[in-house]
């Protein structure tokens, strides 16, 4: 007898496949779904700032603005937008350190400025996010100054160069000046504080030299943890840095040396050969709004650049968010700084090896 | 009228030549792509106008400090690869030679056991122990000791530590198979004619170990000096090897044709240190196939 065709009794194979077919139906379906809308490729750091763009300020972009939002957290960021093609870059919105962005817009990957007539909150910011010492728009920024361990009875510190006295010989930490920003920044620092200025190298590196023992880390992250836990007890270090764990009771302070704090921004700027340059103008006007900047801001302590962000008073108490506070970070000239840069680190290399 | 030759495939030929494909894409291209970038101005994918240029190497060559970082990733590397040797060996003739199947599977599972952990998180544990703030100096410090912590972490001592627990399973492994082909009974043969225990090993055994001695610490040897994790961990970015100094020049400097030279620098003295090892390893044990 021979087996009727379109028979419909369901075998084991086939409930397996359609169970399968339904499966894949529903985990593919969302991604089908927005297959046309259009993605903008972005870098971000992880952490707090990850965890608070991932669920609440990306998907609210993408929503506004009905696109993709994909982000790179995994640095270095440069030497990949490096290697990417000029017109196909990898990146559509570059987010970075001011020291990087100098160097990307030098290679020509990134455009030197943001147009305000694209990106209207522009004329909301502090006049240092577009200073001749910023490429492309600074969204937030953290002042360098010291962290200090609050249970070692060091008494009141409020001076850069305490950083020198010898008591603070095997607990004194500092950073790899060659791929760090706050180290690079804290050398000009030294140029400054023992010298004729920012650029006066001689000076810093003869500063740095007395510095020694010194306990010198890559990231500001595994600078925090080597405070947390003792294993250095005055350091450079950016406020947020301490900030973040307001309410841990931990015995850390920041403190902002009488000399002026060194600034630390975040920027960002857009590729070229962006494909979605009005979705990249839209991000960073984006990142400008008040709201969104109230809101990262008082997740990862970061002192907003615009002007009319109202911060809660216990991040307002601490953050720069007047233009008397704003008036007393030092930016640093990273231009000056990135052409000199292979010759600083063979010196600074030379001067911290074991 | 003379027939043609038929061709037939070579069967293992096809078999072998995903491998060969495979390779080629992964070992010899990009070893290939490093050469060109090194006597290059810059990247041609990108950049309008490249020249070739001998500046990186001029530059490695005219300046002392990398001349003593190439120097630097040397001596941690050989200094691993002896202790590594020295613990290893006699772990691995314990574990060939042991007659209880128990005990060899104890000992295997006592090597491959930290291997089941990541390096970054043997590195880290090692930190625990080293730092100041450590498991050894706090209980030197606690016990009267010592007054200051011990300088363990941020030297090259410290990173050999760390570098040799992680290779030593590779030395041990390597050198197991190979001692335990060693037929016995010519260590048995050599103490009857009157050799004593320590005399047939040094004349039979080790010699007969030798390809795994090489084999063994060429595989550690060549893991070391490029080892990135635990030089940077263990030294504190204050012991400065070839890879982190590769790696700054492509994270921090973006100067890829910098750091390609670097790279085929280390590849040339690793290539010659591992023929002259070779030669000097055939040399002493008499055996002309390693010559």
């Amino acid at each position: 007898m021979m087996k009727a065709l379109g028979s419909t009794r369901l075998s084991r194979r086939r409930f397996l496949a359609a169970g399968a077919s339904l499966a894949i139906g529903a985990i593919a379906a969302p991604h089908v779904a927005r297959a046309d809308d259009p993605v903008l490729r972005i870098t971000g750091w992880g952490g707090k700032w990850g965890d608070v763009m991932k669920a609440e300020i990306g998907p609210a972009f993408e929503s506004e603005f009905k696109c993709k939002l994909q982000t790179d957290s995994a640095f270095p960021y440069l030497p990949k937008l490096q290697a990417s093609s000029r017109s196909a870059p990898i990146y559509d919105v570059l987010h970075t350190n001011s020291n990087e962005q100098w160097a990307a817009a030098e290679m020509g990957l990134v455009e030197p400025k943001v147009d305000p007539k694209l990106v209207p909150n522009l004329a909301d910011v502090y006049p240092y996010a577009v200073s001749d010492k910023i490429v492309g728009v600074s969204i937030f920024t953290s002042a360098i100054g010291l962290g200090m361990r609050t249970d070692k009875g060091y008494g009141s510190i409020t001076s850069w160069k305490e950083l020198w006295d010898a008591k603070y010989n095997g607990v004194r930490g500092g950073y790899v000046i060659p791929v760090n920003s706050l180290g690079q920044a804290f050398l000009m620092m030294c140029g400054t504080l023992f010298g004729k200025g920012q650029t006066d190298l001689d000076a810093a590196y003869t500063a740095l030299e007395k510095l020694k023992p010194i306990k010198i880390v890559d990231f500001t992250g595994a600078m925090e943890k080597m405070l947390l836990s003792g294993e250095v007890g005055l350091c450079v270090i950016h406020d947020s840095g301490i900030y973040r764990y307001d309410g841990q009771n931990q015995p850390t302070d920041f403190i902002a040396p009488s000399e002026g704090v060194l600034s630390l921004e975040q920027v960002l700027t857009i590729t070229p050969g962006s494909k979605v340059k009005e979705l990249a103008n839209a991000y960073v006007n984006y990142m400008l709004r008040p709201e969104v900047q109230k809101r990262l801001a008082e997740t990862v302590w970061y002192s907003p650049a615009n002007r009319k962000v109202k911060l809660d008073a216990k991040y307002d108490a601490k953050l720069l968010t007047t233009p008397e506070k704003v008036s007393k970070l030092i930016q640093v000239d990273w231009k000056w700084y990135n052409e000199r840069k292979d010759e600083i680190d063979q010196r600074v290399n030379r001067i911290f090896r074991a | 009228m003379s027939q043609a030759p038929t061709q037939r495939i070579n069967g293992l030929a096809l078999f072998i030549l995903p491998s060969v494909l495979l390779f080629a894409l992964f070992f010899f291209l990009p070893i290939g792509l490093m050469a060109v970038m090194s006597v290059l101005t810059g990247n041609p994918v990108v950049a309008p106008r490249v020249a070739f240029t001998t500046r990186h190497y001029a530059r490695i060559v005219d300046d002392p400090y990398y001349l003593e970082v190439i120097w630097t990733t040397l001596r941690i590397g050989l200094l691993t690869t002896l202790v590594a040797l020295a613990i290893g060996y006699p772990l691995a003739h314990w574990m060939a030679r042991i007659k209880s199947r128990t005990g060899h599977a104890l000992l295997l599972m006592a090597v491959l056991a930290p291997m089941l952990t990541g390096i970054v998180v043997r590195t880290f544990a090692w930190m625990t122990l080293l730092s100041d703030k450590g498991v050894i100096n706090q209980t030197l410090i606690s016990l009267g000791l010592i007054s200051q912590p011990l300088k363990l972490m941020y030297s090259e001592t410290g990173i050999v530590v760390g570098l040799v627990h992680i290779y030593v399973p590779f030395m041990v492994l390597t050198l197991t198979g190979v001692i335990g082909r060693i037929d016995e009974r010519l260590e048995q043969a050599a103490e009857n004619l009157g050799a004593s225990p320590l005399r047939a090993f040094i004349e039979v055994t080790l010699p007969l170990s030798l390809p795994g001695i090489l084999a063994g610490s060429l595989l550690v040897f060549a893991l070391a000096i490029s080892a990135y994790v635990t030089p940077i961990l263990l030294g504190g970015f204050q012991i400065m090897t070839l890879p982190v100094l590769i790696y700054q020049q492509i994270s921090a400097n973006f100067n890829v044709g910098f750091a390609a030279a670097l790279g085929i620098v280390l590849l040339l003295i690793s290539l010659v240190l591992v023929i002259a090892y070779n030669r000097a390893l055939g040399l002493v044990s008499g055996q002309r196939e390693l010559q």
